[in-house]
């Protein structure tokens, strides 16, 4: 749910009952006003009374206006405290309810004692009332549209650079050489909130950075010690009158500092390409170089009876580093020589689109999409490291390449899409 | 032939010198960067392995010493770094060849044996073994004057076994020398290579020079 949509839950309610218990509130306070209004109406015409009787020893006339009604009837009563009430009548002609606001009192004319009535139309009151309550929903309306509408407008406003840092956020990559830049905003919250994020990602960045570093300094020096080994034990086994156990532990030794060395060049690879140290772009015609690598990979398919199919667009050029592209291609092409079965077959299709190698090889056993991380691999057997499909991917991240790699209808397939800022 | 390697790191001087030692090379070793300067004044060598990073100084200026003093000595740069701009700037001073640490020992003997083989080219592109002759301009073999139709990689697999032989060489090595990095620890297509080498050389004379050793590799002998 959206903050303003959450938002608009609680307060619309909110705001709605407000409204309504205040207009109610202020229906009964009015009401009682303007009550207390005719009723001073009504003392005033009383006195009238009074004081026509007083001056002419008569009473006045009764009379019936739609307004104002006067009327007397006699009564034994010789005492009668004044009692307003409300009365509602139904007006025949109009054939609809009327109140009125009427007031009982004692009269007395010489010896007669009368009950004088006085009756005013509440009808103007409540016509005001009414008028008064219509004023007040209208304006409930207008606040709650206006509400709605200054929400939509003027927050989706006021979200933008949070959104905007959301979308940076995303956009984050360690490779990208340009740096986060987040809009600048008054609001503290964001303000607060693009601090932090510009302290993470500095910090991440450096740390990443750190690491690499280490990652490639490591591996520098590793390379030595291992020379030494490697060459340690070639020259032992020049010796002659080896014992077969011996000749074992040698090519036991051997094979370890192999994979090891191997093991290392491709971390120290993969740890130059992610410190971009591979940026420089050349104009590069992927296609030729494509045709060069199958080329030179040939006589290795041959020996093992493999029979490569060809589908390669001319002059595909590419905005893209030699040495990443020569990576790339080779890494692609060796694996799918490499994981082939013998007389099994290879597809190299390249366009402007997309590099596709589909090759035979043998069943999968774990999920293909999985291999594509590192270290991850099909089998334990040495002469796989894990890393070359790793090191494709983290090629095609540079350049924004999709990498994806399947197992369908027993064809090993992996796709490269291009980018289409790389493609001349 | 002269050779000076400039390595800090005795151990391994110590089995470069041994190897090439067996090569009918002399050696001589240089530890440190002004020991370098100093065997290079004063000495003419047919090859120089240089370490570029050197304790005492960058090993890429004794590369430029050296081509300012317009000795035509071979330099194969040997590094740690595997840097591609190390590569290159070493080339584009004139070093001859680039090898990355670790090598296999027969790898930088096949390497040096190209250099030594460029820089006297006008004299000896010829290398003889037994009955066998292999051309290294015209990039042709031939076995008692039987010409051997190769592959580009068994061309390159032969010239290996020749600059090493007599001495054994892993698979491994080989794996690495004819397909790289990408193909190192797959000994499956070594064999097809060797076997087909084999038959193509004993076919055209006899030349049965290859002796497969139990669980070590392969050697080049007439022995």
């Amino acid at each position: 749910m959206k903050l303003i949509a959450k938002y608009n839950r609680v307060t619309i309610p909110i705001i709605i009952a407000i409204l309504l218990i205040s207009s109610i509130g202020y229906y009964f306070i009015l009401h009682r006003i303007l009550i207390y209004q005719l009723d001073k109406d009504l003392r005033v015409e009383q006195n009238e009374i009074f004081q026509h009787l007083k001056e002419t020893g008569q009473l006045p006339e009764t009379s019936d206006y739609k307004d104002q009604q006067i009327s007397f009837h006699p009564t034994n009563l010789v005492e009668f405290k004044d009692r307003y009430s409300t009365q509602d009548v139904y007006n025949k002609r109009e054939h609809e309810g009327e109140s009125f606001r009427r007031i009982d009192f004692l009269v007395i004319q010489g010896d007669k004692h009368f009950i004088a009535t006085v009756k005013k139309s509440q009808q103007e009151t409540e016509d005001i009332v009414r008028l008064i309550l219509m004023i007040t929903f209208f304006i409930i309306a207008i606040l709650l549209l206006i509400l709605f509408i200054s929400n939509r407008f003027l927050l989706s406003n006021l979200w933008k650079p949070f959104r905007n840092t959301l979308e940076q956020l995303n956009q984050f990559n360690f490779f990208s050489k340009n740096k986060i830049a987040l809009q600048k905003t008054d609001i503290d919250e964001f303000k607060e909130l693009n601090d932090t994020v510009l302290f993470m990602t500095q910090k991440v960045t450096r740390d990443y950075q750190t690491l690499k570093g280490f990652t490639e300094n490591a591996s520098h020096e590793i390379q030595t010690p291992l020379a030494i080994i490697k060459n340690k034990v070639e020259l032992l086994s020049q010796s002659e009158n080896l014992t077969e156990t011996q000749i074992n532990v040698l090519q036991s030794l051997n094979e370890a500092a192999s994979r090891l060395s191997r093991l290392n060049q491709s971390l120290l690879l993969l740890a130059k390409i992610e410190n971009l140290q591979f940026a420089h772009i050349d104009t590069i015609d992927f296609s030729s170089m494509l045709q060069r690598y199958i080329d030179n990979f040939d006589e290795l398919a041959q020996a093992k009876g493999l029979r490569i199919l060809k589908n390669i667009e001319d002059k595909v050029i590419m905005q893209m580093n030699e040495s990443l592209a020569e990576i790339l291609i080779s890494n692609v092409i060796s694996n799918a020589i490499k994981h082939n079965i013998d007389n099994g077959n290879i597809t190299v299709e390249l366009n402007k689109t997309y590099f596709r190698v589909s090759n035979t090889g043998p069943e999968l056993r774990t999920n293909a999409a999985e291999l594509i991380g590192r270290f991850k691999k099909e089998s334990s057997s040495g002469d796989s490291l894990g890393l070359g499909l790793s090191i494709v991917k983290t090629i095609t991240d540079i350049y924004g390449f999709s990498i994806s790699y399947d197992y369908k209808k027993e064809q090993h397939i992996v796709e490269i899409i291009f980018n289409d800022l790389a493609i001349e | 032939m002269k050779i000076l390697i400039i390595e800090d790191e005795k151990a391994l001087s110590e089995s470069i010198v041994d190897y090439l030692s067996a090569q009918e090379y002399t050696c001589e070793t240089a530890a440190d960067y002004r020991n370098a300067l100093e065997k290079i004044e004063y000495n003419t060598y047919d090859c120089i392995l240089l370490d570029i990073t050197l304790p005492g100084g960058d090993g890429l200026k004794i590369l430029e010493q050296i081509k300012e003093d317009n000795k035509t000595d071979g330099v194969l740069i040997i590094s740690a770094k595997n840097s591609l701009d190390d590569k290159i700037t070493g080339l584009n001073l004139g070093a001859d060849d680039y090898l990355s640490k670790p090598f296999h020992l027969s790898e930088l003997n096949a390497r040096i044996a190209a250099i030594i083989r460029r820089k006297n080219f006008d004299g000896n592109s010829i290398i003889k073994f037994g009955n066998l002759c292999v051309d290294t301009q015209r990039k042709s073999v031939t076995v008692e004057n039987n010409t051997v139709e190769l592959t580009k990689k068994e061309y390159e697999l032969l010239l290996y076994f020749v600059s090493n032989k007599k001495r054994l060489i892993s698979k491994d090595a080989i794996a690495e020398h004819l397909w790289g990095n990408e193909m190192g620890g797959n000994f499956d297509f070594i064999y097809t290579h060797i076997k087909n080498l084999r038959k193509k050389l004993i076919d055209a004379g006899d030349a049965d020079y290859i002796k497969s050793v139990y669980g070590m590799g392969y050697k080049f002998t007439d022995q």
